[in-house]
């Protein structure tokens, strides 16, 4: 934990703002009610984790403010924008702009080297002028720490630093939001450290981290959200 | 109840039940194309050999001078003989319009309603023809351009008559009137009279008793008639002995179909590719089950047994699509083979022999193709098989190949990616680019073959300098002659020729006739007793002439005794070699000839070129019985008003032309020969390119699907739909473009040796090679079309999968 962090959520107009959300799910054996009338709001620059037993829709909260998946009921605000009724080409473009995405099993396409991993989502949204995307992606991985592996290919790099490349690639295009599915789930203790503080260096700079963890004590954290059978159990400051 | 493993069976494959029966689908056009050329091949020899055995065909015809009832009754009680018939057949002209004369074979039948020996059937208007009418072969309608009820002018040696058209038969002796470009006419012999003939037969067409398709008895039986007409006083100059039972192409139509049903069983091959490719991939998808399915103690065999009955149903699901259709598209080839061979099928019943290859094949095909990847995935240890995510995969990175792939850069990533992904599964892409690359090895082949084909022709026709060969009814005055055709405006240049009889001394039995009037018989007979060709004695010095040199020199200025063969005459006497010294009889005159050169020249008979100075010391001498002409391509007057000019100004000086053959003529006969190689190539290219389509699909449909939670994290990082699709189709033309490239590789050689091949199976002659430089092009164009058809459906697919389900989460 950051003591020198002031969450904003408080002080001004939350970058996440969901409103009386439900998620079901149509299944082969039943309807299956993921989320129940969540409300939330997520400031700027707040580093928030979401906590809660497999199953208790943390996933799907993330999916629902990172506009991967779309609500049954209820209203998300992301970033000024409700994505709920963005149509599918727009929304793809949003995500890539607004949102950075973090995965357990870091996802790298592993055809692509690193760097151009990190370029991938400026080609697709377009955001920084074509001659700038590589002196950028560099940067970002000089600020991962993993400046020299950026033209080797995914499979020939560590735990540790494929997250950081993920990472990298999440900030590509300088979105306002950071979700991370388990992002140290696959990792050593260690490694797991580097990339929290990683986060938490991320939204000292003003961006929002929301990650979805099983662990209820995570260092730099400025806020536990605790999910239960989809529905929001308790919304605390971590310090 | 079914068994589980059955169960499993069933529902593996409903559950992949898209790809599954893109595949067998696959699988089915090989059986489709391989089952319609077997059954077409069951139903042709057939219906073929039956249609000519129902003409009762002649045992074999004998040419003498004259054969009148009394004669033909006593070659009747001739010991062997069962049947005999006297007949005629004569050359001639025909026209419909005031112009246009077309080349005529006629054939003059003493009785139409007992005709008993190659008999023909009425088709259409009236049996018989009564005194001033000609019924034409169905055929031959089109190339006379004349319909039932027309007024045809008809000129054979004798005078020129007006007949009536008064119906159709159909001869299956005779070849399609229009690949020949020839109309065959059919008269009564009292017809014959009014074109001013003298009424007789001059053929004796007979049948043997007993086992008519013994060979060496029709041969004893024939010599011993032909004994008997010779003491009769009955000189014999020919005689005609047919394969017996066989139609005259029967053979040719055998080796077609050979050749199609190899491409069939090769196409069905291809799709075999399409299996181990779906195999491989279910088999790496269902790793962990046969983990599961080993610790719940199956064995290596127990399991391996699922995943081959799944292919037998692959199998089994293709027949029942692939045989049927087969068996229709061998009704459509059938008939094609019909008009071109000019025969009836009666029905199209297929043997019962034809089933069990059919069958074998189909089920063997998705069974052997998936031995391999069935029985390596069924045996990982049970330990691996359950821990490993992907087992036996390589991560793509740690192969050289994969880091070097990675250097090359200088793309938008999208496109890297797409590139890259192509080489991935390596042993799926090179095995569907290969199947790709064979249907542009065809195309490109059949482009080249034809250009080759075109080439060749070009060459062989350019050894003709003149347009038109006109032969006269008989041998008349050079002089006269030239100064007649010299009189139509539009001539250029003329010079007679005398066109005669050769033969090798031990064969000639009868003397050489002049002119050209008395018909060959049209088509060349599977086996011939004599040794007969054709003499032409031209100038030395002709620049009308300039053929093709295989061996030695042309004829030249002095020479007396030299003659020059060309290629058929050289394939009937394969012993005699350019250099040698031969004894024939040309002209009515034995004596030895100096063999001085070999000239190519397939579409001629075998023929002997020799000096128009030797037939001068015959009583040939200063005469013509052949002209050949050259006309003015500035002269605004068209071909066949030329022509007809040119008759008028023969008539005029009483010269009979009864047969003329235009260089442009000859050429669409070849071309239509050529056209119908183009055409065959070009559907092999058809089938093959929808095989290779459908396997690019199959194995984009395998990509995607395992690069489900790739696309998931594209979408999640911003890619839309149309971005995902244009990945997926851009890696699908890179497949098409590595098929391209391996195609033009071995295009150049495969195309030569293949119009090689067709060549000399049809003429009997080398291929000049010429490549068709377009080949490569269209079909960089269309691999990349193909390959981005082929990944449309799988590129939909994977830009509307939800990214949720994509990425997993699990939360």
């Amino acid at each position: 934990m950051n003591p020198s962090h002031q969450p904003s959520s408080s002080t001004s107009e939350p970058l996440v703002a969901l409103r009386g959300i439900d998620k079901r799910y149509v299944t082969p054996a039943g309807d299956f009610q993921a989320l129940k009338n969540v409300s939330l709001d997520i400031g700027k620059g707040e580093f928030v984790a979401l906590v809660g037993k497999s199953g208790s829709g943390k996933s799907t909260l993330l999916n629902l403010m990172s506009g991967i998946d779309r609500p049954s009921r209820g209203e998300t605000v992301v970033a000024g924008a409700a994505i709920h009724d963005l149509p599918e080409n727009r929304l793809a473009r949003w995500r890539g702009r607004t949102v950075g995405v973090v995965f357990q099993f870091f996802q790298l396409l592993p055809t692509l080297t690193v760097v151009e991993n990190v370029m991938l989502p400026m080609d697709f949204c377009d955001v920084h002028p074509p001659g700038r995307r590589r002196a950028i992606a560099l940067d970002l991985l000089e600020r991962m720490g993993i400046r020299e592996q950026a033209d080797k290919l995914p499979a020939t790099l560590s735990g540790g630093q494929q997250q950081r490349a993920a990472i990298a690639r999440a900030l590509a295009n300088d979105p306002p939001l950071i979700v991370a599915d388990e992002p140290t789930g696959n990792l050593d203790s260690e490694t797991a450290r580097g990339v929290f503080e990683l986060f938490r260096q991320l939204a000292d700079g003003g961006v929002t981290v929301v990650i979805a963890t099983h662990e209820r004590r995570v260092d730099g954290i400025d806020r536990v959200v605790e999910l239960t059978d989809g529905a929001v159990t308790g919304s605390e400051a971590a310090r | 109840m079914m068994s589980p493993s059955w169960s499993k069976v069933f529902r593996d494959f409903w559950r992949e039940c898209a790809r599954t029966s893109l595949v067998a689908f696959t699988i089915a056009i090989g059986i489709a194309a391989f089952s319609s050329v077997l059954a077409s091949y069951a139903i042709l020899t057939r219906e073929l050999n039956k249609g000519w055995m129902e003409t009762n065909p002649a045992s074999a015809t004998i040419r003498t001078d004259r054969v009148d009832d009394a004669l033909v009754a006593e070659i009747a009680a001739q010991p062997g003989v069962a049947q005999v018939e006297a007949r005629r057949t004569l050359t001639g002209m025909i026209k419909t319009g005031p112009v246009e004369w077309r080349n005529l074979v006629l054939f003059v039948v003493r009785d139409f309603e007992q005709v008993r020996v190659s008999t023909l059937k009425p088709q259409t208007g009236a049996w018989p023809p009564a005194v001033g009418e000609i019924l034409i072969e169905r055929d031959a309608l089109q190339v006379a351009r004349a319909g039932i009820g027309d007024v045809v002018t008809v000129k054979t040696g004798g005078k020129e008559q007006t007949l009536r058209l008064s119906g159709t038969v159909r001869d299956v002796g005779q070849a399609q009137a229009r690949m020949e470009n020839i109309v065959y006419g059919y008269i009564t012999r009292d017809t014959l009279v009014r074109l001013g003939e003298e009424p007789f037969f001059n053929q004796v067409k007979l049948v043997i008793s007993g086992d008519r398709l013994d060979e060496s008895r029709i041969k004893t039986v024939t010599t011993d008639v032909r004994t008997f007409l010779e003491r009769r006083g009955h000189p014999v100059s020919r005689v005609e002995i047919p394969a017996p039972g066989k139609h005259p192409h029967a053979d040719l139509m055998g080796l077609f179909l050979l050749v199609m049903a190899c491409f069939g069983l090769f196409a069905l091959m291809l799709s075999g590719i399409l299996v181990v490719n779906l195999m491989t991939a279910l088999m790496a998808a269902q790793i962990r089950q046969i983990g599961v399915m080993k610790t719940l103690g199956a064995t290596r065999w127990r399991i391996a047994r699922i995943y081959f009955a799944q292919a037998l149903l692959l199998g089994v699901a293709a027949i029942l699509v692939g045989l049927p259709t087969g068996l229709l598209a061998s009704r459509w080839l059938c008939r094609y083979f019909a008009v071109f061979l000019n025969f009836d099928v009666t029905s199209f019943a297929v043997p019962w022999w034809f089933f069990p290859p059919v069958l074998a094949v189909g089920a063997l095909v998705p069974l052997l193709a998936a031995a391999v990847p069935v029985w390596k995935g069924c045996g990982v240890p049970v330990r691996v098989a359950l821990d490993d995510f992907e087992v036996g995969r390589r991560k793509f990175g740690e192969r050289r190949f994969d880091r070097a792939l990675a250097g090359f850069g200088g793309f938008t990533r999208p496109l890297l990616l797409a590139v890259r992904n192509g080489f991935r599964r390596r042993a799926r892409t090179t095995l569907t680019a290969l199947t790709m690359a064979l249907a542009g090895l065809s195309f490109m082949a059949a482009l080249n073959v034809r250009a080759s084909l075109i080439n060749t022709f070009d060459h062989l026709f350019d050894a003709m300098n003149h347009d038109l060969a006109v032969n006269l009814s008989a041998t008349h005055s050079l002089e006269t002659a030239t100064r007649a055709a010299f009189q139509t405006r539009g001539v250029l240049n003329v010079e007679g020729w005398l066109v005669t009889d050769g033969s090798a001394p031990e064969a000639a039995s009868g003397p050489a006739k002049g002119g050209g009037l008395e018909a060959e018989t049209p088509h060349e007979p599977n086996h011939s007793e004599t040794k007969r060709f054709r003499a032409i004695g031209l100038p030395p010095e002709t620049n009308l002439f300039n053929p093709y040199l295989l061996a030695g020199r042309r004829l030249q200025a002095g020479d007396t005794d030299a003659l020059v063969m060309n290629s058929r005459l050289a394939a009937l006497f394969p012993e005699i070699r350019v250099g040698d010294r031969v004894r024939f009889q040309i002209g009515g005159t034995t004596g030895d000839w100096r063999v001085v050169g070999l000239i190519r020249e397939p579409f001629a008979g075998p023929t002997a070129y020799v000096p128009l100075g030797f037939l001068d010391r015959t009583e040939m001498k200063g005469m013509t019985n052949s002209l050949r002409i050259v006309f003015d391509p500035a002269n605004p007057t068209g071909l066949d008003v030329l022509k007809a000019n040119l008759d008028r100004n023969l008539e005029a000086a009483s010269i009979r032309a009864v047969g003329v053959t235009g260089k442009a003529d000859l050429r669409y006969a070849a071309d239509q020969h050529m056209v119908m190689i183009y055409i065959f190539l070009l559907v092999v290219a058809g089938i093959l390119a929808g095989v290779g389509g459908l396997g690019l699909a199959t194995t984009m449909s395998l990509n995607v699907t395992e690069r489900r939670r790739e696309m998931g994290v594209l979408r999640a990082i911003g890619a839309t739909p149309a971005n995902l699709r244009l990945i997926v189709m851009t890696e699908a033309a890179i497949i098409g473009l590595m098929s391209w490239a391996a195609a033009c590789v071995v295009a150049w050689p495969v195309s030569r040796a293949l119009g090689e091949m067709l060549l000399r199976m049809m003429f009997k002659i080398g291929l000049d090679y010429r490549g068709d430089f377009r080949g490569p092009f269209i079909w960089l164009v269309l691999s990349v079309a193909i390959g981005v058809a082929a990944s449309v459906l799988p590129a939909w697919r994977a830009s509307r999968r939800p990214i949720r389900e994509a990425v997993e989460y699990g939360g």
